[in-house]
Order: C-alpha cells, then structure tokens, then sequence
C-alpha cells in the first residue's frame, strides 16, 4: 500500500470539492483504477485493492458521513424505490419494502459476500466494485489492459474458468462479479449522480461501459463524480421476482452464473419479463433479446430453450470458461420456471 | 533519505487546494498541524506523517500516533497489545479478523483505524464480564467445542454474537448461512451451529 | 448434555472439555504471532514473479528510501547461511532450494526481505523493489514439455520396497471381470487460518523463535545447523498452533533469514507471510495420476491389484509419499504389483499434508472398488466383505482389523439398505440423490517421546513435554492420561507443551502424537506411582495404583514433589531413539513397516444432491463409522472426526490450486478463490465410534485418528455422484461442469 492522504467529507459537497481538488483524470487515458483520487466507504473493495498495490491513490476521501444524507436512506415514494449510495447492503437486503416489492433485489444483496462485508460496504460501492480476474489483482502481471491500457491480456489464453462471456472483447474478458447491479439493471433502475457540474439522472444500464477497445474505462462517470443514490421505478409485477445466483461452494463465493428475473404474468401467460446475467458478463447484463423471446409466451419446455438460446446467443466462450454457456442457459430456465412458480 | 516528490500540477493545485480548505470548513482534515490556509502542497511525505487517531475499544478510549494505511486489525494487534483478533488473510475472505463496531460485525482487516474512530469497537478481550464471567456464547463454544486450534474462533465469537442479535439464528440453515462468513479449515461448523442455538437462548434471556 | 460430549463406549475415555477451551474463546491462547517482543522491526517478503531462470537485476532504489526502512536483504548481502538437507519426511528441511537466488527454482521462491520500522513500511518497500529476470521456460505440471521422470525407490529408502506380491499382470489378464482406469487429484494447499509466521529475538547470542510449528525440536536443530551455531542456543515457543494439517512441521527458508535479519540489525525482526505468499513459502500435496487395474471372480474375490501412481514434485527434491504401500495393504487381493513414478517440474517442492499417501492413492483405489463392483453388479460393500481379511497379499498379518464392524455400522446408521443401486434412480423434485461410500484408513504411527511429570503434596500435578497443540486436543488427553494413572481429577492437572526447552516428542505428523505422548507421560506416572508406593500402606504401585493418602505419603517421603522425567522408544525402535530426537531426528514407526500391519480404518457413506438443472453438487450427510484402538476423549475425537470427513468433501468437491501451465504460477493463492467448504455446506455429519482393542500397537493402545476421516471421502463422494447422475468423474475436483453433460 502507498501512502495517500486520508481526508473525511461530512457533505456532499465537500466531498466532491475534495475530490476535484485532487483528482487529475484526463478522460479516456488513464486508466480508472490509476486514478489519484478515490472515495472510500466501506472500503471493502479499495483497501482490498491497495493492499495488492494494484490501486495506488494519493488522496482518499472518506464519505460515510453521507450516511447521514438522503443518501443514507432507503424510502419507497412516488419515483420508486429510493436507494441512497451509503445504505449498508445488510440494511438494504434486511429492509421489508425492498423484501416484499422488490425481492429480486433483497436477494441480490443477501446472496453477495458476507454478513460482515454487507454490514460495511455501500449500495454505491458495490455497484462500482472491480473484476475479481486473477491476472488484473496481481500487479506483477504486467499484461493487463484495465491496468496498463494496451498491454495485452493475460487471461485470455490463461487460467480464465471464471471469465466472462457476454460483453468481452479480445482486450478483456474480466466478469463484472457483482450481484446487485443485475437487478438494478433488471428493473429499470435509474442513477442519481452529483458532481462538479451539477447533479445528473441516467439509467443504470449507461453506468458500466463494456470492455471493448478500452476497458480501462469502466463507467461513465466524470472525475470528482459520485453517484448519490439508486432509483428503481414502480414495478408491481417485481413482486414476482428473484435472483438465482449458481456457484461451486453454498455461500461467500462469487457467481459462477446467476440471472435476475421478474415476471409479469397473466395466468400461465409471460405478460413481459425482466432479465439480467450475472456471473457471465464483462459489465452488469440486461437480455433484452431473451426478454422479447419471452413476451406473451407460455413457459413450455421449447419456450423456455428458446429464451435461453437468444440470451446467449452473442456468447464468446474462451478456453475454461466455456461451460458457462450451457451453465447460464440453464440457471436462466431454472429462474424462471422458479419466479413462475411463485406463490404472489 | 527523504527525495520530496513534485505534486502533479504544481502551484495552481496548491492554491486551489490552500482555498479550498479554507472555504469548506467542514472539510476535516485530520492532521491539524498541517491543516492551515498557508500549508505546504499534501507531497508523498505529508501522507506519511503520523496521524494522530483516537480509538474506543472495549469501553476504553486509546489516543495512537499511526501510519494512515494501518488497518484497524494491526492496530489492535500491534500497537495495543490486543492479539485476540487474528490475521487469516488481511484481504476480508476468511472473516479471521472480525470485530464489533457499533455492535455491527465487520472486518478489521478492511477497516483502516482511522476510519474507526468515533466508533465503539469490541474486540474478544472485551466479551467476558469484568469478572471473568464468560459470554454465554462462549460458554457455549467450550461446551458444544465448537472449535479446534482456536485461531478463527474470536471472529466466529464475536460474529456468532452479532448474527444472533441481528435476528439472523433463527434456524440451523439461517445460522450455517449468516456464519458462512466465518472459515474454519480444522470444520468445527456443525459444533458451532450447536453453540449458536445453544447460546442464542440464553442470551435471549438476559 | 450436547452432542460434543458423546457416550465413551468400551475402551474410551471421557468427553472432557479441553483444559486451553478458555484461552481459545477468551483470545488470550497465545499463538507465536500474538506474543509480544520489545521494539519489533517487521519483515515483509519478496517472491519470485518467475518460476524458472534467473535474478537479472536489483533496483532497491525506491525501496530504500521509503522512510522506517532499516535494510533490505537479497542474495547479495543476506551472507552465509548453511544448507539444511531437504528429508521427505519430517527431519529436515521443506525443501533444497533455500538460496534468495540469483537462480529462480519456482513461483514464490523468496528472492528479498525487508525489514523496517513498521509493517507498511516494510511492505511498501517491498511492493517497490523491482527485479528483473531473465526467464527460461518452466514445465508446470503433467504433460508439460521438459519434465524429467524418476524412480523414487532409486533416491529414497522409504520408497525402495514398495508391495509386490504374485503375479498380478496374469491374475488380471486372466480375471473373468476386470477394470482398467485411471485417476488424477489436483495440488492442494493446507491454508490452515493462522498464516506462517516467524519473530526471532537474539540475546547474549542466544536465538529465541516465536513460529508455529509442528517439529519444534526439529526446527531449533535445523535452525540452528542453518545459523552455524549450537543448538542449545536456540529455542522455539509455539504454544499454540492455528492449523498445520502438515504445513508448519519442518524448517522453510523464510526462518534463517529472519535470524539473520535479527542478528544484523541486533533488534527482533517479526515476518508475517501473506496468504499469497504462502503457497510458495512452505509446501503442499502435489498432484497425482494413477491407474488402477483390478480382476476378480464373479463372486467379487480380486485376484489381482496393479496400481501405478505417478506424484509431482519440484526439480531437485524427490518427494514421493508413494501411497501404494498402504492402498496395497487394505484388501486381500490374491495378487499385488505396484509402481510409483516421481515427475520433477519447475515447482516448490511438495510436503506432507493430510494423510499424505492415502487421501490421493485411497481415492483412487476406493473409486476403482465402486466400479467394480458395478461390473460385478455386486453392493460395494459386499464387495469390501468379499475381500475382507486378517493377511494382506504379501502375507503380513494385521494387528487388528475392524473394517467390516465399520462398514455395517455406517451402513444401518446410514439406512444404506434403502438404496436402489440404479444410477439416476433416486430422486427428490428437482434434486438427484447419489449414496455412496468407501474405506477410510491410516497408518498407525507411534514415535519416540520424552516427558516430565510432577506430582505436588496438594494432588496437583503438572506436565511438560513438546508436544503441539495444533488443534488435536493433545494438551486434554495428556492432562486426561497423568489424571487417570495418577488418580486425579482433570482439573488437577497442567500441561506445558509447545516448547523446546520442554522434554522432547516426534513431529506431530503421522497422526503420532497421542501414541507417543499417552505412551511416555504413562510412564512418567508410572515411575511416580511407583516412588509414592514405597512410601504408602494402601494399595497401589505401578499402574492403577490409587494412593488414598497422598498427604501422608508425601510426609513420609519427606518430599515437597516428586517429578519423573521418562523417555519412551516404540516397540522396534533404535535405542538411541531419544537422542535422535533431541537432535530434531524423528523416528516414526508403524504402518507396514513393522511385523504387522498397523492401521486405523473407517468407513464412510455419504449422501450427494447434484440439482437437475444446473448441477451444484452438495452433500447433505455424511455418515462415518471408525475403530481406531483406545479412543482418549470422545470429543476431541469427535471433533476431529467431523474435521476430517469436511476436509474430504472439501478434497473432493472444493480445493485445487490453480496454474498458468505458461509460466507455472500459481492463480488461485488466496483464500476465496481457493475454495474450502464454508459453514452453509456443511449439514448432518454423523460420527459412530466402533469400539476396538489393540494392545499390540503401542502401551497406550492407542492408533492416531487425525488423518483418518478424511481418506477415501473424495471417492465415497465420486461414487456418490456416480449414483447420482451416471457420470463418473475421475478427476478431482468434482466440478460442475463435469457434470453438465
């Protein structure tokens, strides 16, 4: 770890003056885990990531006294479902409205790390959390294009099982691990960020960018940024919702594949369909092909195979990462037949 | 020897910065003998001053004079002479280091010190009572010996406590589930779970 | 009453609680990290980005300047430091290659030490000193160009006379059924939860060592050897040990540079090693393949067993554990050939981790029983029955054998006789249910040991031996065998160990120490026991006796303690056994090697869930019947029962450590990648205690049970999955997308 200079911001405010003071990003150059300025919460992902020497910031701007904002609060309104960026992943997966309404997301949280790690990190931080890819956690690969940009990739012709399959490129096969991000992606959910300029709403699905030709850009926030809150529309049918996350060992491990799924049915009619692949993907993943597929259907065994081929159609599979194919088609079919059985 | 480093964008960032902390009054720097408005640019070797942090572990409140990257885990272990806390793995996967902060169980290993303070931290040293009298759970860890060699067992104490109060023990597979946070490679887990639901009852009580 | 405390059956002993259970929940048991040293300077590690080539260059211009820095050492300034001779097996040293360099042997080889005023600065120097190498391609594991195969019997007593017996190739040509398969495991690391630490103190050049350790009369000779000086100037504290499964019991390189560093700078240096860099640090169970031929008659009788093993290991060691001298033991097959074939790669060199010879090798041949008896359409264990005896093929009688009482055991208790052998045929909604199950055994080892034992006039007794508390519950059934010989309560009774300047014990390995250390402080008693009869009226010298008066007899002694120092050598063993010993030479004796076959056995049934769909394979139940002579507390047996079969189910379904086979290292070295079982995979785990006697073993009666329960999980669970889903996986891990067919 390198030194860096600690500072706490008690308002939304200063801490993004404290960031702008810092910060030096030129955009689209320098890689975002190189930035010089970074904000901590529950710092379960950055101190992580500076022990390992692969995040070196100079200034780190401690946030959690947002807690104490709106963006420390969870509250169901007339936009939707408020999720402040500093509510705990513990309170947020424990909270009865997210429970009732929207257990795709409750379920999302409480199937991620652990008891410990929910009671520390941020809804925000977790959204933003980096691959867990082998070769970009350990600084003495050099190969790495999120870290050094344009200087290869290392997994793609190494140990690459838990590598992703949607949304790569040949510069980056790294999975995006979270869990959250697919359900907020699921059901709509849009991104209320303060900055510099201003405050912003855009819909989560333009948060992440996939790898592509640069996948040392992760998101499309601008420097001294910081996403203030998560808001997902009312949706009546998400109440028939869930999220199915597959993996080798019961829990605290990240998923091999997992799908988010919400259904609005009539009868043994699919009215329309919410879903993202988690576990598989380069960045949080809407199947927007599988959800059409879905539409007016009857979930019939051929039905179902069709959804599951059109959701992975796009797949690029890579030496061991190529059973995640077959695996994610069928934790999709096993997530919906599940959500349709649902008792509402 | 010291080699001060240039700071990125030189005089205009140290005029900005020199304003900006004299605007923002809220903006709290913690090193206050460098916080005034004619301070030198924050160089690398300003983030390698000391800083001075008050930590309230156990009741008690500890003033340390430490290095901004010390985790609140080296902290207990090295500069307050509290070993119970373990280091499994100093990257939050084994759960070894587990304390209380505000009664809510969170890795120490993950936690800077600085950003401690201002929290009440319990650590193993402080469960038992005054007296000696042990902590139903780890009364019931002896008795269900839900342990081995001993090493990850402070965190499974303390974790175990802090999933029975956040109402997560209510079954076996809750319990195997909210504890799942917690390795032990000698596997004591089916003597835990006996030791939470042991415990938990009795701590219902109290 | 909890089900820790199980009912002691014939020829057991008591579920005592264990006497440091306090300390361990109160966080005051000291491990050798916790314990507190004036002004520590702190040590932080740099390890080789290669495997194979060469240290091309040093730039500690950025490390050097780091502020708290106090010196940095490297090959070129670390100075002299003698070479330890790697022995497989306890004595020595983890490995030969103990150089910082220039030449790179390995992944993780140690190539720099810092040493700072703290801990981040130490680590920042660290992450800021750049070497440069110039790399040779590396042969990473099998079928990788460049690997050189070997004969261990050529380079290694142990392996020189492995079991033949007949004519094995004509029995299984000639068999009406018989199978040819092969199998392979995966590398495993211990990755017990304390990390390898080491804090060396000079004084007045006397060397004290705070390190975990299996061996601590090992590691203070071997260090010592290292260091040049004389062993009576080192000494190792060790109290407690956070897990060693085989990982902390010999000398590893990291120590001697530690006692270096601490000599240089005059001040006590403290490492901690990262979980990362311990899997290149100290050692691990390599991989292995095998094949395994098996004929029999069609009543189930194996005519012929020819297994042949191939064991990775690093380029200059030979390190083998050749399991075949057991596996060849468990059955009487009418005829036996075996071969082992060492394959050096460009790896650290492997060591000893739990039940080392039998968890790959037992694996294998217990999978090979479940497919034959599927071609013999037989119930496996009818098959076990069938092959059940008293005289293994090379005609060597066991000492006692309980395999069957076992496998019925496990088997009622299991309701095995519920089970429709029809692969796919059991079923529950959306989960196929696979059962299936396999012999568990271990050699019975018993070492030479020395103890002391004081008995004070006030009936407290205190005893002294350097035993390790690795989690084994040695410190309960030593305090449990003074109290019972002296007739004391348990909680009259202290127990130092952990300790060299305590009397010595072999390395706690082979599962040897309850033998040896029941065994020597027994003795101990005895010699009390028999001081205190001289001098009393009642009954009682030797064994057994109770001293009804203990006051009175002190008085007549006129004595304020009376304390007994014994030494113990095993049946067989050399009489310059203890010497050896205090010299860090262990001698452990058992197994095959004496006139009779000494074991442990089990037998396991495990259920396995593999879901419809998409196939996470769980294991609801385990059920694990084991007779392994006098069991001394039913708790810590228990305990350590349960331990076992977990690390099986993690042996089968969890842990393998992953390699880039293009530069041959390591992937997975931490602790969420490399996969162990976490609480929610764990369900029912039912352990039954077959009772057993076995007087001919060793005085104590006792055979060591920590290795047991985790031999032959990973077949019972392969055979289980089997059962489950038709698919017979032959390789381990059992992952899921071997099963996605």
């Amino acid at each position: 770890m390198r030194p860096f200079h600690y500072a706490r911001a008690e308002t939304l405010q200063n801490a993004i003056a404290a960031q702008q003071a810092q910060a030096s990003i030129e955009a689209g150059h320098e890689a975002s885990v190189a930035a010089r300025a970074q904000f901590v919460a529950g710092g379960t992902n950055l101190i992580d990531l500076m022990r390992l020497d692969v995040m070196r910031p100079e200034a780190v701007t401690d946030i959690n006294a947002l807690e104490r904002s709106p963006s420390g609060r969870i509250e169901l309104g007339e936009r939707g479902l408020w999720l402040g960026a500093l509510v705990r992943m513990s309170a947020a997966a424990d909270h009865p409205d997210v429970k009732r309404h929207y257990p795709m997301i409750a379920q999302s949280l409480m199937l991620a790390a652990s008891p410990q790690i929910r009671n520390m990190a941020s809804l925000g931080g977790n959204v933003l959390q980096r691959t867990r890819c082998s070769y970009f956690r350990d600084a003495s690969y050099t190969e790495c294009n999120k870290r050094n940009p344009g200087s290869g990739c290392a997994a793609l012709e190494g140990v690459n099982r838990l590598h992703a399959i949607l949304g790569v490129s040949d510069k980056c096969i790294a999975t995006y691990p979270g869990d959250f991000a697919h359900a907020l992606i699921a059901l709509d959910a849009v991104v209320d960020i303060a900055g510099p300029s201003g405050s912003r709403t855009i819909p989560f699905a333009k948060l992440h960018k996939a790898p592509a030709e640069s996948p040392h850009i992760e998101t499309n926030l601008q420097p001294a940024e910081i996403i203030t809150a998560f808001v997902v529309p009312p949706t009546p049918f998400a109440r028939r919702s869930l999220y199915l996350k597959i993996r080798d060992r019961e829990s605290y491990e990240f998923a091999l594949a997992s799908a988010a799924v919400a259904l609005d049915m009539d009868g043994d009619t699919v009215r329309e369909a919410r879903i993202a692949l988690g576990g598989v993907s380069a960045l949080p993943w809407r199947a927007r092909a599988a959800e059409e597929a879905i539409k007016g259907a009857t979930l019939s065994d051929d039905v179902l195979q069709a959804v599951a081929d059109s959701a992975y159609a796009q797949a690029k599979p890579r030496g061991e990462n190529a059973f995640k194919v077959e695996l994610g088609r069928r934790t999709l079919i096993r997530a919906l037949r599940q959500a349709a059985a649902l008792e509402i | 020897m010291n080699t001060p480093s240039k700071p990125a964008s030189g005089t205009s960032r140290r005029t900005f910065l020199a304003s900006t902390m004299v605007s923002t009054m809220t903006l709290t720097l913690l090193d206050r003998q460098r916080a005034d408005a004619a301070a030198p640019p924050l160089s690398k070797d300003t983030a390698r001053d000391p800083l001075r942090v008050t930590l309230n572990i156990n009741g008690r409140d500890q003033q340390l004079a430490l290095d901004v990257r010390t985790s609140l885990l080296d902290a207990l272990r090295e500069h307050m002479g509290l070993t119970g806390t373990k280091k499994g793995c100093d990257h939050g996967q084994c759960g070894a280091c587990t304390v209380l902060v505000d009664g809510r169980r969170t890795l120490s290993c993950l936690t800077l010190a600085v950003m401690a303070e201002g929290r009440a931290v319990t650590t193993i040293e402080g469960l038992a009572s005054a007296d000696g009298t042990l902590h139903p759970m780890q009364q019931a860890f002896i008795d269900h010996d839900a342990f081995q060699c001993g090493y990850c067992t402070p965190g499974q104490i303390l974790s175990a406590v802090a999933c029975v109060n956040e109402g997560h023990a209510g079954s076996d597979a809750e319990i195997r589930e909210y504890m799942s946070g917690n390795l032990c490679r000698c596997a004591a887990y089916p003597n835990i779970v006996d030791a939470v639901n042991d415990a938990k009852t009795k701590m219902q009580r109290a | 009453m909890t089900r820790a405390a199980t009912q002691p059956k014939e020829n057991m002993g008591a579920p005592e609680p264990r006497i440091d259970g306090r300390l361990k929940v109160t966080g005051e048991a000291k491990f050798p990290s916790d314990i507190a040293v004036a002004n520590p300077a702190y040590a932080f590690l740099i390890t080789s980005t290669i495997a194979k080539g060469r240290i091309a260059g040093i730039d500690l211009g950025e490390s050097i300047t780091v502020p708290g820095v106090l010196d940095i050492f490297t090959h070129e300034n670390i100075g002299k430091l003698n070479e330890v001779p790697f022995v497989a097996g306890g004595a020595g040293a983890t490995t030969s290659i103990q150089q910082m360099g220039p030449d790179i042997h390995f992944d993780g080889q140690i190539v720099g030490m810092v040493v700072a005023d703290t801990y981040e600065a130490a680590r920042e120097a660290a992450y800021r000193a750049k070497f440069t190498y110039t790399e040779d391609k590396p042969s990473a594991t099998f079928d990788a160009p460049g690997l050189r195969e070997e004969d261990p019997g050529e380079v290694e007593e142990r392996a020189k006379k492995l079991p033949q017996a007949g004519d094995a190739e004509a029995a299984i040509a000639a068999a009406p059924v018989s199978i040819d398969v092969r199998y392979g495991t995966p590398p495993q690391h211990h990755n017990p939860i304390e990390l390898f630490t080491t804090t060396c103190v000079w004084r007045d050049g006397e060397l004290t060592v705070y390190e975990p350790s299996q061996f601590v009369y090992g590691l203070k000779n071997n260090l010592a050897r290292k260091l040049g000086i004389d062993a009576d100037k080192v000494h190792v504290v060790s109290p407690f040990v956070g897990g060693g499964f085989g990982a902390k019991a010999q000398l590893s390189p990291r120590t001697g540079f530690v006692a270096a560093a601490a000599r240089k700078l005059n001040r006590p240096v403290k490492l901690v090693v990262t979980r990362d860099q311990g899997y290149g640090v100290q050692t691990y169970r390599a991989e292995t393949r095998h094949r395994i031929r098996l004929g029999a008659q069609p009543d189930g009788k194996i005519t012929g067993y020819a297994h042949e093993g191939w064991e990775l290991t690093s380029r200059p060691d030979p390190y083998s554990v050749a399991g075949v001298e057991d596996s060849a033991r468990l059955y009487s097959f009418g005829a036996v050939k075996t071969r082992v074939t060492l394959v050096h790669a460009d790896r650290n060199t492997p060591g000893f981790m739990r039940s080392p010879p039998v968890v790959p090798y037992v694996y294998a041949l217990e999978s090979a029983m479940d497919e034959l008896a599927v071609e013999l359409k037989m119930d496996p264990v009818e098959l076990r029955r069938r092959n059940d005896g008293m005289v293994d093929a090379t005609g060597k009688p066991w000492s006692s054998r309980s395999l069957m009482q076992c496998y019925d055991e496990a088997a009622k208790a299991f309701g095995w006789e519920k089970r429709n052998p029809q692969p796919g045929s059991m079923r529950d909604g959306d989960w196929l249910i696979g059962w299936g199950c396999a012999t568990a055994v271990y050699p019975t080892h018993v070492g030479a040991a020395a103890a002391r034992v004081r008995l004070n006039a006030n009936g407290h007794a205190h005893v002294q031996i350097a035993a390790h508390e690795i989690g084994v519950g040695v410190n309960t059934i030593v305090a449990q065998m003074a109290a019972e010989r002296l007739g004391l309560p348990v909680s009259a009774v202290t127990v130092e160990t952990g300790d060299s300047n305590l009397p010595p014990s072999t390395v706690a390995g082979g599962s040897n120490q309850a033998a040896s250390c029941c065994s020597v402080v027994l003795k101990a008693c005895d010699a009390i026991l028999d001081k205190l009869s001289r001098a009393t009226t009642t009954t009682g010298s030797g064994s057994n006796g109770r001293i009804a008066d203990l006051s009175g007899a002190f008085e007549r002694l006129k004595v304020g303690a009376i304390e007994e120092y014994a030494e113990f050598i095993p049946a067989g063993g050399k009489p310059d056994a203890l010497a050896q010993l205090y010299q860090g030479k262990p001698t452990l004796a058992g197994g095959s090697h004496g006139e009779k076959l000494m074991y442990a056995l089990g037998a396991e049934f495990v259920e396995v869930r593999v879901h419809a769909l998409t196939r996470e394979i769980r294991v609801p139940r385990i059920v694990g019947a084991f007779a392994a002579g006098r069991i001394m507390n039913t708790r810590t047996a228990r305990s350590q029962y349960m331990g076992a079969m977990i690390w099986g189910i993690s042996s089968a379904l969890h842990e393998a450590t992953e390699i880039d086979h293009r530069n041959a290292r390591y992937t997975n070295d931490n602790i969420a990648e490399y996969l162990i079982p976490v609480n929610a995979d764990i369900r029912d785990v039912e352990v039954i205690f077959v009772p057993e006697k076995d007087d001919f073993v060793n005085p104590a009666g006792i055979k060591g049970i920590g290795e047991l329960g985790n031999v032959g999980t990973a077949a019972a669970i392969a055979n289980a999955v089997y059962h489950a889903t038709g698919v017979r996986v032959r390789e381990l891990p059992i992952r899921l997308e071997k099963l996605l067919v």
